[in-house]
């Protein structure tokens, strides 16, 4: 394989397993550096594709507002010119550092906002979803839901960030809530945020985490805390 | 003439119940549909650009795929045989109606607008370059990333040699290398045409 031929097959196929193209990778640092950039792109990709062609132009970058950022966010008025410079600059700094320590959470949150928005009728379902189908959806995914399957009124194995997760709609007392079970998203801490009339949160799980949202503003944190206490992880996944 | 916009987030997603197709919403082959519509709609919309196009090629390809039902063998293939017809559904639609379906050049953000400040923008600045990709390049990507084709298996639904897929698929992702601030590589325009 020369030079031109791998820049095709990569650029066509980056997970190309061509034994000829490892060949060529191994003496070709061009290439190889090529296709590591090429993987780069084409998650990216996957993931602009995942989200569908929904709301375009882009839309901006602090869409997804986390609760805690957003009531931290300073208010006050500055008293004279050079204390207002002297502000706003220290506050473009600590902005900076927030946007970059929260981004990848945030755009996790977006992500799941806009896949929920993409299934906007799943809110709508009313009757129980067939406890096989909840059952084995959940079940391809490694997990068990110690709840009544009645409370379940939408089941669905969606594709997200390239695997395929539970997206469940659940009856609770204030409404319906989604879940979607991330078992492939690791998140640190849990996080709250707010995105076009939903509520949710982000929490950690023993295998990824645990997306709740409702619609409307009240705090799901007990909703999901019961769903968390709820979803049992099978180790033999 | 209309324009291929595309539609909100809060179009609402049509259920799928089998009614449409007079069959029982318990049927199973009625839920396997239901289970695969989103993936569908998905698919159908990048295809189109245009929500609403969207939702009616999905359905038309259900009402085709219900009629031609004991075609699928295994159920494991279902959603690769309904992209398929998905696709050939649009590929329909095109041909009726290709003066319909115009750039969105204004829908979108224009090429040569400054390097977006993080991964969010670059993501939507991506959508938006997708989008604008001719057809041509659009659907052999689609089909491999989200659709998880083969390059073979993209040659055979597209009636085109294996090499002028690749080649599509090359420079599809070629002309998203340069939103990324990365230096196109090389284009060979003799290779499609040899193929």
């Amino acid at each position: 394989m020369n030079h031109n031929e791998a820049r095709l097959l990569i650029g066509a196929d980056p997970r190309s397993a061509s034994a000829e193209l490892a060949e060529h990778l191994k003496t070709c640092p061009e290439c190889a550096q090529f296709q590591q950039e090429m993987l780069t792109l084409d998650e990216s990709i996957r993931r602009a594709l995942e989200q569908g062609p929904l709301g375009m132009p882009a839309a901006p970058v602090a869409s997804v507002t986390p609760i805690a950022s957003a009531r931290s966010s300073p208010q006050r008025k500055v008293a004279n010119t050079w204390s207002g410079w002297a502000l706003a600059a220290s506050v473009a700094v600590a902005s900076v550092l927030v946007i970059w320590a929260l981004h990848p959470t945030n755009s996790l949150a977006r992500d799941v906002v806009t896949h929920v928005e993409n299934e906007a009728s799943s809110w709508r379902s009313t009757e129980p979803a067939p406890p096989r189908v909840v059952s084995q959806i959940l079940a391809d995914a490694g997990v068990a839901l110690d709840m009544g399957s009645d409370k379940v009124t939408y089941a669905q194995s969606c594709l997200f960030r390239g695997h395929r997760v539970p997206h469940l709609v659940v009856r609770t007392a204030r409404g319906p809530v989604t879940v979607l079970i991330l078992r492939y998203e690791t998140v640190k801490d849990r996080m709250n945020f707010h995105e076009d009339g939903m509520t949710g949160v982000i929490t950690p799980a023993p295998h990824g985490s645990i997306a709740v949202l409702a619609q409307g503003n009240e705090n799901v944190d007990a909703v999901a805390q019961q769903v968390q206490s709820s979803v049992r992880w099978l180790d033999a996944h | 003439m209309r324009g291929a916009r595309n539609s909100g987030p809060e179009t609402p997603v049509s259920s799928f119940d089998g009614s449409a197709l007079g069959a029982d919403a318990g049927d199973p082959v009625v839920r396997l549909f239901g289970s695969l519509r989103p993936d569908l709609l998905r698919f159908a919309h990048w295809l189109a650009r245009d929500r609403a196009i969207a939702e009616d090629i999905v359905q038309e390809a259900l009402l085709r795929a219900w009629r031609s039902r004991e075609a699928l063998k295994d159920q494991a293939a279902a959603r690769a045989w309904l992209l398929t017809i998905v696709r050939r559904e649009h590929a329909r639609l095109y041909e009726r109606k290709r003066l319909e379906l115009v750039a969105l050049d204004d829908a979108v953000e224009p090429e040569g607008m400054p390097s977006p400040p993080g991964p969010d923008s670059d993501l939507d600045s991506l959508r938006g370059a997708i989008l604008k990709l001719p057809l041509e390049y659009r659907e052999p990507l689609i089909m491999q990333v989200l659709g998880g084709f083969s390059t073979v298996e993209i040659a055979q639904e597209l009636s085109l040699s294996s090499t002028a897929v690749l080649t599509r698929l090359f420079r599809a992702r070629n002309k998203l290398r340069a939103l990324y601030g990365l230096t196109p590589a090389p284009d060979d325009p003799e290779t499609e045409g040899a193929a």
